[in-house]
């Protein structure tokens, strides 16, 4: 074995150009798998974290019948005393917050935006004292002020202001349809922007403050949501049950974010697939190029290959002997691609790509306002590693069981 | 030691058929230097060849140390001549890439001798044909006498029985192709190995202990000279 590793390494060094530039197609080939998989890695993350904190919470609680009819926004369908529920998870040691979703028109007058007109939003109310223990809005604030309780204010996304022309002091109405149908026309003084990472957020976002909806629409002190906050770490679907426990009697129903989610992790999981096809034609390209690579090697040294089987060495340690040479040039491009992939990650974690002018048009499912950071995956790095090696030690096999199947006579004659 | 016997061996070219031996019949005994001479086409490459079981018969048999090796399997030939057969060839077929040591020694390699026998008979037999202080050269750093004498290093190496060479000193100049003999033929009396080599030139034949002339895949004569 030992002089089948020296045999093979001392190949490796015959044709150093051909050795460096098939080692050079693998490194590329790892270095963009550890690329890709880290900036889908660290996209991944920050949509999910982005969801959490400005979507859906860890958990939500909602009346029974609220998720099936959630595109109407029911404000019938809602939760009657959430401040006692609050108070039951706060025993418990969870973090809660009440919000209500209204469906409703802005309308826009001549007199502040240019041109009257209308659009459908969706308004959200906030409490203004526990909101920011659940979501993180506070921090996202870049002019103005954030809510304060029972005020006719509201707070706007930063692309939501720019499409309609808001500003600080700009006034706006809403209409809206109250608890019994009744339509309420609530003026409304925009107080704060927010440039909230989530696109899908920043795109639409208004919000106000949950005793004004309570007043103006008549709710009651109910609310159409509980959002819980749970640990980052927490197995939400486990904790679920426990939770559900709190609210026996009420005929409510808690949901974690995967559930409300599913639509996004189902576009993730896609696009995983398909970047996964991407990345498997990098490696079969690599594998190709270390294949042909193989092929010219074993077909210039045929008439050494009849010599060594003359001299009894077996096919099976000659083709041993090919593929540990095949498995250095691996060897080479894994650590050339592994060292090249952690400097593209270094990048992509620290300076990210900035995809703003893509993110601001258009929804590409991510929860990403616009500039990509990736996330370390050592898992991938050692995966891609092993792999650039396993893969050309197996590649070598076909050419080198091509040329054995010659036999020793037209080996030792082949020029 | 070698019986050949009524060996045919035939080619295929298309549906053209080449009969490049037409029942070849010869017996070698252990320790000969016989030379297998002819002109070229004559079949002195394929008796070698199927000598050295390199090469599989269309008729007759072959019988080395008592052991039918025409009728052997592959991996059976391969065990075969890892042992008992030493090849030089007329392009000397080196690995550009090892050392004259390693040429040498990597036949031992595959009969798992001890690293430290491997050494000391490498370096004893590299000293033996002449190429002490040369142990690390690679073959581009030799010259074609040189590079022949590390190959004949490599087939004596293991001690085998029979050492095949085909046309060895095709490829050097008449100088140097006559110390390879000397050394050749030096080699086969110290160890009484069995030299069986291929050559049409005249002044190879004439190193020869036995003389078997080939023609058209037949022999044409068989004389002994020693």
């Amino acid at each position: 074995m030992k002089f089948l590793i020296t045999f093979a390494f001392k190949n490796l060094t015959r044709y150093k150009r051909r050795t460096l530039i098939t080692a050079g197609a693998i490194a590329v080939g790892i270095m963009m798998y550890i690329f890709i998989d880290a900036m889908l890695m660290g996209a991944e993350y920050e949509s999910v974290r982005n969801l959490k904190w400005y979507e859906t919470a860890s958990a939500r609680i909602l009346n029974d019948e609220y998720w099936e009819n959630r595109q109407q926004l029911p404000l019938d369908l809602s939760i009657s005393d959430p401040d006692k529920i609050i108070d039951r998870l706060d025993e418990n040691g969870i973090i809660a917050t009440k919000r209500i979703s209204i469906g409703g028109d802005l309308i826009l007058s001549s007199q502040e935006f240019g041109e009257d007109g209308n659009l459908p939003v969706t308004v959200t109310a906030i409490d203004p004292s526990t909101d920011n223990e659940v979501f993180h809005y506070a921090d996202t604030l870049i002019e103005g002020r954030f809510l304060e309780q029972d005020e006719d204010a509201a707070l706007i996304g930063s692309w939501f202001a720019e499409d309609i022309g808001a500003k600080i002091g700009s006034w706006v109405t809403v209409l809206a349809r109250g608890n019994g149908g009744f339509y309420e026309a609530i003026d409304l003084e925009i107080v704060g922007i927010l440039n909230c990472p989530n696109p899908n957020v920043n795109r639409t976002l208004l919000m106000i403050p949950f005793d004004t909806a309570d007043y103006y629409l008549a709710m009651d002190g109910a609310a159409t949501e509980i959002n819980i906050k749970l640990s980052d770490l927490a197995d939400v679907d486990a904790e679920l049950p426990a939770i559900q426990e709190l609210l026996n009697g009420d005929d409510l129903t808690v949901m974690s974010w995967t559930a409300m989610a599913r639509d996004y992790l189902a576009l993730a999981e896609a696009k995983r697939g398909g970047t996964g096809m991407i990345l498997f034609l990098i490696f079969i390209i690599a594998a190709v190029g270390i294949s042909n690579t193989m092929l010219m090697a074993i077909f210039e040294r045929v008439r050494e290959l009849g010599m060594m089987r003359s001299l009894g060495m077996s096919d099976a340690k000659i083709r041993i002997a090919f593929m540990l040479e095949a498995a250095g040039i691996g060897l080479l491009g894994s650590i050339m691609g592994v060292i090249l992939g952690i400097v593209a990650d270094f990048f992509i974690i620290n300076v990210g790509i900035d995809f703003s002018f893509i993110m601001r048009d258009m929804d590409i499912g991510y929860r990403i306002q616009g500039i990509f950071r990736g996330a370390w995956n050592p898992g991938t790095i050692v995966i891609a590693f092993f792999a650039g090696i396993l893969i050309s030690t197996l590649v070598a096999y076909l050419p080198t069981n091509r040329a054995l199947k010659m036999d020793i006579p037209s080996c030792l004659r082949h020029q | 030691m070698i019986k050949i016997e009524n060996v045919i061996r035939d080619y295929h070219a298309g549906e053209t058929v080449v009969h490049a031996l037409r029942g070849v019949s010869l017996d070698i005994d252990q320790g000969e230097f016989i030379s297998i001479a002819g002109p070229s086409g004559s079949g002195k490459t394929t008796l070698l060849n199927l000598i050295g079981c390199i090469d599989a018969l269309d008729g007759g048999e072959i019988e080395i140390k008592g052991e039918k090796v025409s009728t052997m399997g592959k991996k059976d030939k391969t065990n075969f001549r890892r042992i008992n057969l030493g090849f030089i060839f007329q392009t000397y077929n080196l690995i550009p890439v090892l050392t004259a040591y390693e040429n040498v020694s990597f036949v031992l390699s595959l009969l798992d001798i001890p690293e430290d026998e491997v050494k000391k008979r490498t370096m004893d037999l590299l000293k033996e044909v002449g190429l002490e202080g040369m142990e690390h050269r690679r073959p581009s750093r030799l010259s074609g006498g040189q590079q022949q004498r590390v190959a004949i290093a490599r087939a004596l190496i293991k001690n085998p029985d029979i050492v095949l060479a085909d046309e060895p000193t095709a490829n050097l100049d008449s100088k140097t192709g006559e110390d390879i003999l000397k050394l050749m033929k030096q080699m086969n009396k110290k160890h009484n190995t069995t030299f069986v080599f291929s050559t049409h030139d005249k002044m190879v034949m004439d190193y020869a202990d036995r003389l078997v002339l080939l023609h058209d895949g037949q022999i044409m004569s068989d004389e002994r000279r020693a």
